[in-house]
């Protein structure tokens, strides 16, 4: 067994799939809220399975990147792991994998849920506009490379924490800021903001350019709405995923590697 | 190339701690020590002495302020130092979700072996253990001494040449003890080198070739174990039988009207004491070496050093 | 024994204090003004900022509460004349430039917008603000520009954007009655006709109860507006003269009696022969009488 294995297994045992099962049930609550709208109970219904994906996938994330690193080291599992012939990369990133898998497969069932339950309210209630599966599908697949990066926000914290405090909420900082961040650096070229002192700008722009975009993996109202998107957004999106995540990986990495375990 | 010989060779090595208010604490100063191949090494010391610190850092956990330690001539902290090395930690915990099977199985799997070999290897270490039973079972629902029999379990797997074990016989009942003691003298048997810390001084008499005593970050002595014992003979006890009591007198000997003589004999007078003995047609019963023990040895040079 | 009994005692009676305070709780929450019970909505700013993710959520649900809120009312819509003083309108309104605001795509915002506020509060340039705002967005919906092109027309009297709007529309739809529209409302009946024809577009879609009682409320006033018209018409080509009020409906047997005003006015006949009510199908002129009603949000809709 490998140490992916053991994580994916650890998450199964821990009974955290038998909770998202559970979730699933609010899934059923969808059609009939879904008819609450007035003109477009598709696009409510929509809404409501892409949020709860969205919802289950971040409180996921959270919870799985805040916590196992540091359960592994509150509990002293890592004596036991770290003297293995396993460097701290390979024991860190291998964790991580293992925690992808995993929100991998729950991105799964939620979007075959959402598809599910869609097909049903859109064959009582058929949609003014086509539905575009492609981009229903590929707003919980960004939603979960965002959530991935939280992840690797929440190792990267965990690194050098000895509480779960700062991966837990650090990331829910770095969450919030990464949503934000767009909407503020908008905010701040609009000529509304021509009395805001240029310190305060340049704290933004920098910020704007260091933390992660969360912006760009939400494309809620695409899907929702059945509006077209250009692969090109998408593949971008991936690339800023990759490149980011693989940043944070590597300097968890090298922190880890780095720190005492006594 | 003689390093790479040794199991173990630290030199010089120091580990400073950053304590509360950036006061810094040292846990070790400058120690020397080297593990021979196929030796039983018992690394004593009071709680709090450095010792668990000094195993850490050879499995890496830690890693030296200054100095050099190497395992089997690699650096300790590389990943590839530990490939030959069983290591059990003080107090070990597991990641409780999985059963004993699927942990010694990840544990097969990080020293490479394959996958039909490690599980071979597992119900071997679990069968001498005494946990084939609870193999399947959560590690979560192990008692404390389950735990660390496991943990010698996933010392043994992969039959490496250096066994690192931080306090092996604590949590475990007495059975549990001859069990861990019996596992030692095995493996010295089969030429392993075993490197231990212990605090409880009755552990090393039986298993240890060499001790080494460690008190506050300092290595006080290094002996061998043997030379010691002989070394601690202060005197013997004897029973005598058919020999007058003007014989035994000068060597405190207050006659009694039993039939049984009994009396103790410093180690240095012993053999006037036997040749007086037979001289006057006495013959020995019984002859019982006193000696000094570990404990003691170990507690006068904790004195020494001033921590007790 | 004594402990068992202490036990038993203890949740008894905090028991029969929850029971007690049930009744409390629920007369004090139902008996909560109006504003409250839509709840107070943070600044559509301050919430994309802090849940992006969840602006089509917060939206929806924001719709959702002024869906649920007006269909709780459904019991004072027997008597329309209470319906003004009931409903909340302001709140109403902030609620829905709020949830435009956070998903601008939402066609529920824009369609309660124009079944509710337009009608009942009588705020058209409003309701056509809202509903361009929306049409930059869904710029596949021809119910956006036929709402508006209705407003222009009906109520502004601005045939030309009228026009251009139901052209649109016919554009988006494909569907070619919106072509012959703009030219109906040149003639007094036509334009009671296409009130009509618009109000059934519109109740044909209605699920919610609320609105569609207003609807069909709504429908009923101009029924009766019609068929007063048809009785004027009637009136005319029978005896040649125009009535001099709608006494003389009646009196001549046009009509058995001068149906009612749903919206609590009166009809009345106009100088140039015209059919008006005193409530101008406008619960807050017809009920309120000098109750002045502003749905003005504080902030004017703009693209960011």
């Amino acid at each position: 067994m490998t140490l992916l294995g053991a994580t994916l297994k650890g998450i199964f045992r821990d009974r955290v799939f038998r909770g998202l099962l559970m979730v699933l049930v609010v899934f059923a609550a969808i059609p009939a809220v879904s008819t609450l709208s007035m003109r477009q109970v598709v696009s409510l219904c929509l809404t409501l399975c892409l949020s709860l994906s969205s919802l289950v996938l971040l409180v996921l994330a959270l919870f799985l990147g805040g916590t196992v690193l540091w359960r592994d080291l509150d509990r002293r599992y890592c004596h036991a792991l770290l003297s293995l012939p396993l460097s701290r990369e390979r024991y860190l990133w291998e964790r991580y994998a293992g925690i992808a898998l995993f929100l991998g497969l729950s991105a799964l069932v939620l979007g075959g849920m959402t598809w599910l339950v869609t097909s049903f309210v859109a064959a009582g209630y058929p949609p003014g506009r086509p539905i575009l599966w492609t981009v229903v599908f590929g707003c919980i697949a960004l939603d979960l490379l965002k959530c991935l990066l939280l992840v690797a926000f929440a190792f990267c914290f965990s690194a050098f924490s000895t509480s779960f405090f700062l991966p837990i909420f650090g990331t829910i900082a770095i969450y919030l800021v990464g949503g934000a961040s767009q909407g503020v650096h908008d905010y701040l070229r609009s000529s509304a903001a021509t009395d805001i002192s240029l310190a305060v700008r340049r704290l933004a722009d920098s910020l704007y350019y260091l933390l992660p975009n969360f912006s760009l993996f939400d494309i809620k109202l695409y899907a929702i709405y059945g509006l077209p998107l250009q692969t090109s957004q998408l593949l971008l999106s991936g690339g800023y995923f990759l490149v980011y995540t693989l940043l944070l990986l590597g300097l968890s990495g090298w922190i880890f590697a780095r720190r005492q375990i006594p | 190339m003689t390093e790479i010989s040794f199991p173990i060779k630290i030199h010089g090595l120091s580990k400073v701690y950053r304590g509360k208010k950036w006061q810094r604490v040292a846990a070790l100063r400058q120690l020397e020590l080297t593990v021979r191949s196929g030796e039983i090494f018992g690394f004593l010391g009071p709680n709090g002495a450095g010792k668990s610190t000094t195993i850490k850092t050879l499995v890496g956990l830690i890693r030296p302020t200054e100095g050099r330690v190497t395992l089997f001539g690699q650096p300790a902290g590389m990943a590839g130092a530990r490939q030959r090395v069983g290591y059990l930690p003080e107090n070990p915990a597991f990641p409780d979700t999985l059963t004993g099977r699927e942990f010694l199985a990840l544990v097969a799997h990080s020293f490479g072996l394959a996958r039909q070999q490690g599980l071979m290897a597992a119900e071997r270490v679990l069968d001498m253990l005494d946990l084939t039973t609870a193999a399947g079972r959560p590690i979560r629902s192990y008692s404390k001494g389950m735990v660390q029999r496991l943990g010698l379990a996933q010392t043994l797997l992969h039959d490496p040449d250096l066994y690192i074990l931080d306090e092996p016989m604590s949590g475990l009942d007495p059975i549990g003890r001859a069990l861990v003691k019996d596992i030692i003298l095995d493996l010295k048997a089969k030429g392993k080198t075993v490197f231990f810390s212990t605090h409880v001084t009755a552990d090393v008499e039986r298993v240890c070739d060499r001790i080494g005593v460690i008190v506050g970050g300092v290595l006080q002595a290094q002996r061998d174990v043997a030379g010691l014992l002989r070394e601690g003979v202060e005197g013997y006890f004897c029973r005598v039988s058919n020999c007058p009591d003007k014989v035994l007198q000068p060597f405190g000997y207050k006659g009694r009207d039993d039939v049984v003589q009994e009396l103790f004999v410093p180690r240095d007078r012993f053999n006037d004491f036997a040749s007086q003995l037979f001289r006057s047609g006495g013959s020995f019963d019984l002859v019982e070496p006193q000696r000094r023990d570990i404990e003691n040895y170990f507690l006068s040079l904790v004195r020494q050093a001033g921590e007790l | 024994m004594m402990r068992r009994l202490g036990i038993f005692a203890f949740f008894g009676v905090l028991l029969t204090l929850y029971v007690q305070l049930l009744g409390p709780v629920r007369q004090v929450m139902e008996q909560r003004p109006f504003v409250e019970k839509l709840g107070l909505i943070p600044h559509p700013q301050a919430l994309k900022l802090l849940f992006p993710d969840f602006r089509a959520l917060l939206g929806a649900t924001i719709l959702g509460r002024v869906t649920l809120y007006f269909g709780g009312l459904v019991e004072h819509f027997d008597d329309p004349r209470l319906l003004v003083k009931a409903v909340d309108y302001p709140a109403m309104s902030r609620a829905i430039h709020t949830a435009v605001k956070l998903d601008p795509y939402n066609m529920d915002a824009y369609y309660f917008g124009q079944a509710v506020l337009v009608w009942d509060v009588g705020k058209y340039r409003l309701a056509n603000e809202l509903l361009e705002y929306g049409m930059r967005y869904r710029n596949w919906d021809w119910q956006l520009p036929f709402f508006v092109g209705f407003n222009k027309a009906y109520f502004l009297g601005d045939l030309e954007g009228a026009a251009k709007m139901y052209m649109r529309a016919g554009e988006l739809s494909g569907a070619a009655m919106f072509k012959t529209l703009a030219g109906r409302y040149l003639q007094e009946v036509g334009k009671t006709e296409m009130a009509i024809g618009y109000l059934e577009t519109q109740l044909a879609g209605a699920r919610i109860a609320s609105v569609k009682k207003v609807l069909r409320l709504r429908l009923t006033a101009f029924k009766a507006l019609r068929q007063i018209e048809e009785a004027v018409d009637g009136y005319r080509r029978r005896y040649g003269e125009w009535p001099l009020g709608l006494e003389d409906l009646t009196a001549r047997g046009m009509l058995a009696e001068i149906p009612e005003d749903p919206y609590g006015g009166r009809f009345y006949l106009t100088e140039d022969h015209r059919v008006r009510t005193t409530s101008k199908f406008s619960l807050t002129l017809g009920a309120g009488k000098k109750k002045k009603v502003d749905v003005t949000p504080e902030e004017t809709l703009r693209d960011d």
